[in-house]
C-alpha cells in the first residue's frame, strides 16, 4: 500500500530524512520508534504533505501512485490519515462541522452524495461511545480548550470517521493517562482491518502493550536503523537507542 | 478656496433655506461652529489616518448641484428586504427624510411604553460640540426621538432603517437619533445603514443613547452600505447607574467609513460590552474610534473589535480608555484583531489606556495577523481544500463576533451578509 523508497527530506536546508526506506502492506500495523530528533515526526509529516518539508530524492507511492504529487487535502481524500502529535486548536469551528466537511470530502472524491444529517450524527455517536468521548465535544471549537488526552481522542474519532486506507499515528500516546490511552488504543484496534495499514510513531513500548504491532523499525538519523517484529520493541525499552545507534555505527 | 475644505457660503445658502422651526436655531449656531473649528485634518491626532477630502469633495459637489434626492422603485425593495428579514418595529429614514408612513405604522403597532417624536417638535435643541455632528446639525431636517418609558421591557427590538439612493448625481445626508431608556427599562435598537447605487454619496450620522439608572440597553449597528459610499457615524453614549450595555457594531460594506462611539460612564456599577466587526476588502478604508470615560467606579467596560482585510485595504482601530481620578473599581478591557488576507492591507491598531485611579483592573491586547498555516495544514489533512479551509478560519474568526450579537439566530441576516461579503472578499485574494 504504501512504499517508500529511499526517502530524502529537508526544512530550512536541514537534511532530516536520509534516505529512508520503508513498505507497509493493508492488513499490517508498523510501530516506528527512534529517539528525539530522529525524523518520526518528519516522516509523519512528509507523508501527509506538509509543504515545508522539501523532499530532495527519493519516492512515496501510495496504491501505486507518486504520492509527493499530491496536495494534502487530495491524499487525505484518497486515504490518508494523519493524527497529529499537536492537534491544532480551531476556535470558531464547530468539531460536527469539521468531521461532516471532512467526510463529505472523500465522499465527493468517490462520488458519492452527501453523508445524511442524521445518519452522520448517529455514526459521530457511535464511534463517540466508543472512544468514551462526551457528545458535548460535537459541538464545541476544534480542539478548543480541550485536554491533552480529549485532543487525542478527537484524532481517533476523526479517523474513525474517515475509515482511512493509511493512518498515521504521530505520538498519539503522548501525554495520555492510562484510561485515555487504553481509550485511544481500543479506538485504533476497533480500525485494525485487512485493508487498512497503520503507522504508530511513538517513543515509548507503552502503547505497544495495548496495539499490538505486526513490524517495528528503529529510525535514527533520519534512516531506519533496524526493523524487527515486536520483541525489537521489548528489546529497545531494555537496552535504550544507544545500543541502536551503536550497532548502526559498527 | 482650497479644495479641501468646505464651501461654507454655499453652506450658509442652504442652511439658510431650511425651514424655519424649532431646530433653526441650533442650525445656525452649529454653522457657527463649523465655521470656527472647520473640519479635522490629519493633523489632528484622532484624525490622523483618516482623511476628509473625499468627503468634503463630495459635500461641496452635493451643495453646489441641484440636492435633489430621488427614491426609487429599488430603495423600496431594499426595504422591504430588510424590514422582512429582521424582526423588529422599524421606522425608516430615506436619503434623510424621515418616513412619515413608517412613523404612523410604528405607532399604531409597537409596544406601549416606547414613544416617538420628531426633533422638531421640541425646544431643546440638539448638540454639536464634535466635528462632523456640527456639520450634521446645521444640515439636518429633522430626527428621531425614541423614549422607552420606566421599567417597561421591550419583546422585540426597535429598528431604526436609513436607506440612501446614489443612483445619480453627488449625494448628501443627515441623519440623527436620540434615544432615551428611563429608569429601569429594558430594550434592544438595530440601528441598520443600507444603500442603493454606485455613485458618490456621504451619509453622516448622528446618535445619541441614554441608558437610565438600571436600565438594559441591547445595541446593534449594522453598517451595510455601497462600496463607493462615504459614511460618518458618531454614537455618544451616557450609562446610568446599574445600567447594562451591549453594544455591537458590523461594518460589512461601505467604501469609506469612519465611525466613533462615544462613551461615558458617570456613574457606579454599569457595565458595557461593545464588540465590532469591519470586513475591509479592495479599496475600502474603514476607521473605528472608540473612547470610554470611566469617572467612577466600580464599573465595567469591555471591548472586543475584529477586523478581516483583503487586497488593498485600510483598517483603522483606535480604543481608548480613560480611567479617571477617583474611578477606582474599574475593570476596563479591550481587545482588537486583525485578520489580514493580503499583502497589501494596511491596520493601524492603536489601544489607549489612561490610568489617573489607583484600583483599578485595565487590559488592552491587539495583533495583527495572517491565517494560521498550522491550523490550514491540519484541516487539509482532514481532506478540505486550501480555499474551503481558508474560508472556513476567516469565517469562525467573524463568527466570535457575529455569535456575540445580541440579535443574533443561526442563519440570520447580518450572519449571511457577513458570509456574503468574506465570499465576495476572498474570491480577490485567493491564489
Amino acid at each position: 500500500m504504501l512504499e517508500i523508497k529511499d526517502l530524502k527530506a529537508s526544512i530550512g536546508g536541514t537534511e532530516i530524512l536520509r534516505g529512508l526506506s520503508l513498505s507497509a502492506n493493508a492488513g499490517e500495523v508498523h510501530a516506528i520508534m527512534g529517539p528525539n530528533g530522529s525524523g518520526k515526526s518528519t516522516l509523519a509529516q512528509v507523508i501527509a504533505g506538509h509543504e515545508d518539508y522539501e523532499v530532495t530524492a527519493g519516492s512515496v507511492t501510495f496504491k501505486g501512485e507518486n504520492l509527493l504529487e499530491l496536495a494534502p487535502e487530495e491524499r487525505a481524500r484518497e486515504g490518508i490519515f494523519l493524527g497529529f502529535q499537536y492537534p491544532v486548536e480551531i476556535a470558531g469551528v464547530n468539531n460536527a462541522y469539521l468531521l461532516k466537511a471532512a467526510v463529505n470530502a472523500k465522499r465527493k472524491h468517490q462520488g458519492l452524495g452527501e453523508i445524511d444529517a442524521f445518519e452522520f450524527l448517529k455514526l459521530a455517536k457511535e464511534k463517540m461511545a466508543l472512544l468514551g468521548m462526551d457528545q458535548k465535544f460535537l459541538h464545541r471549537g476544534v480542539n478548543e480548550g480541550f485536554s491533552g488526552g480529549e485532543k487525542k481522542r478527537n484524532e481517533i474519532l476523526q479517523m474513525a470517521m474517515l475509515e482511512p486506507c493509511l493512518a498515521i499515528l504521530d505520538e498519539t500516546d503522548s501525554g495520555l493517562d492510562i484510561d485515555a490511552l487504553r481509550a485511544v488504543a481500543e479506538g485504533v484496534n476497533s480500525l485494525r482491518s485487512p485493508d487498512r495499514a497503520i503507522i504508530l510513531v511513538t517513543h515509548y513500548q507503552r502503547l505497544l502493550d495495548y496495539i499490538e504491532p505486526d513490524h517495528v523499525h528503529v529510525l535514527s538519523d533520519g534512516r531506519i536503523a533496524r526493523s524487527g517484529d515486536k520483541s525489537l520493541a521489548l528489546a529497545l525499552e531494555e537496552k535504550g537507542y544507544d545500543w541502536i545507534r551503536e550497532a548502526a555505527n559498527e | 478656496m482650497s479644495p479641501s475644505s468646505l464651501s461654507m457660503d454655499v453652506l450658509r445658502d442652504v442652511v439658510e433655506q431650511l425651514p424655519d422651526d424649532a431646530l433653526s436655531a441650533s442650525r445656525l449656531a452649529a454653522l457657527e461652529h463649523l465655521n470656527k473649528y472647520g473640519l479635522p485634518t490629519t493633523r489632528d491626532e484622532d484624525w490622523k489616518y483618516t482623511d476628509l477630502t473625499q468627503i468634503i469633495d463630495v459635500s461641496n459637489r452635493w451643495l453646489n448641484s441641484k440636492r435633489e434626492s430621488s427614491s426609487s422603485a429599488k430603495t423600496q425593495a431594499l426595504i422591504d428586504e430588510i424590514r422582512n428579514s429582521i424582526e423588529a418595529d422599524w421606522l425608516v429614514v430615506t436619503d434623510g427624510q424621515l418616513d412619515a408612513q413608517s412613523i404612523d405604522e410604528f405607532a399604531r403597532s409597537s409596544e406601549p411604553g416606547v414613544r416617538i417624536s420628531l426633533l422638531s417638535d421640541s425646544a431643546q435643541g440638539i448638540s454639536f460640540d464634535a466635528p462632523l455632528s456640527d456639520l450634521n446639525a446645521a444640515l439636518l431636517q429633522d430626527g428621531l426621538r425614541i423614549h422607552v418609558a420606566k421599567d417597561v421591557a421591550l419583546a422585540r427590538p426597535v429598528g431604526i432603517l436609513f436607506v440612501d439612493n446614489a443612483d445619480a448625481s453627488p449625494g448628501m445626508t443627515q441623519t440623527r437619533i436620540e434615544i432615551e431608556l428611563a429608569v429601569g427599562s429594558d430594550a434592544t435598537f438595530i440601528e441598520y445603514h443600507a444603500s442603493i447605487g454606485a455613485d458618490d454619496h456621504y451619509s453622516n450620522a448622528v446618535g445619541n443613547l441614554l441608558v437610565g439608572d438600571n436600565a438594559h440597553a441591547n445595541y446593534v449597528r449594522i453598517q451595510d452600505r455601497g462600496l463607493s459610499h462615504k459614511h460618518t457615524n458618531r454614537m455618544s453614549i451616557r450609562c446610568g447607574r446599574d445600567s447594562k450595555l451591549n453594544h455591537c457594531a458590523f461594518d460589512i460594506g461601505g467604501g469609506f467609513v469612519r465611525n466613533d462611539i462615544v462613551i461615558d460612564i458617570a456613574e457606579p456599577g454599569s457595565c458595557i460590552v461593545f464588540d465590532g466587526l469591519y470586513l475591509v476588502g479592495n479599496g475600502q478604508h474603514i476607521d473605528n474610534h472608540t473612547r470610554a470615560d470611566h469617572r467612577v467606579g466600580p464599573a465595567e467596560s469591555h471591548q472586543e473589535y475584529r477586523g478581516i482585510l483583503a487586497g488593498q485595504a485600510r483598517a483603522v482601530w483606535n480604543g481608548k480608555a480613560i480611567v479617571h481620578k477617583g474611578a477606582d473599581g474599574t475593570d476596563a478591557e479591550q481587545s482588537n484583531h486583525n485578520l489580514l488576507l493580503s499583502e497589501k492591507c494596511e491596520v493601524d491598531a492603536k489601544p489607549e489606556l489612561e490610568i489617573y485611579a489607583d484600583d483599578v483592573k485595565c487590559s488592552h491586547g491587539t495583533t495583527v495577523g495572517q491565517l494560521d498555516e498550522t491550523a490550514l495544514f491540519y484541516l487539509r489533512t482532514r481532506g478540505i481544500s486550501r480555499h474551503a479551509a481558508k474560508q472556513m478560519l476567516t469565517s469562525a474568526f467573524a463568527q466570535t463576533i457575529v455569535g456575540k450579537s445580541p440579535i443574533h439566530a443561526e442563519g440570520d441576516r447580518v450572519g449571511a451578509r457577513v458570509a456574503q461579503r468574506l465570499d465576495q472578499m476572498m474570491q480577490g485574494v485567493n491564489t
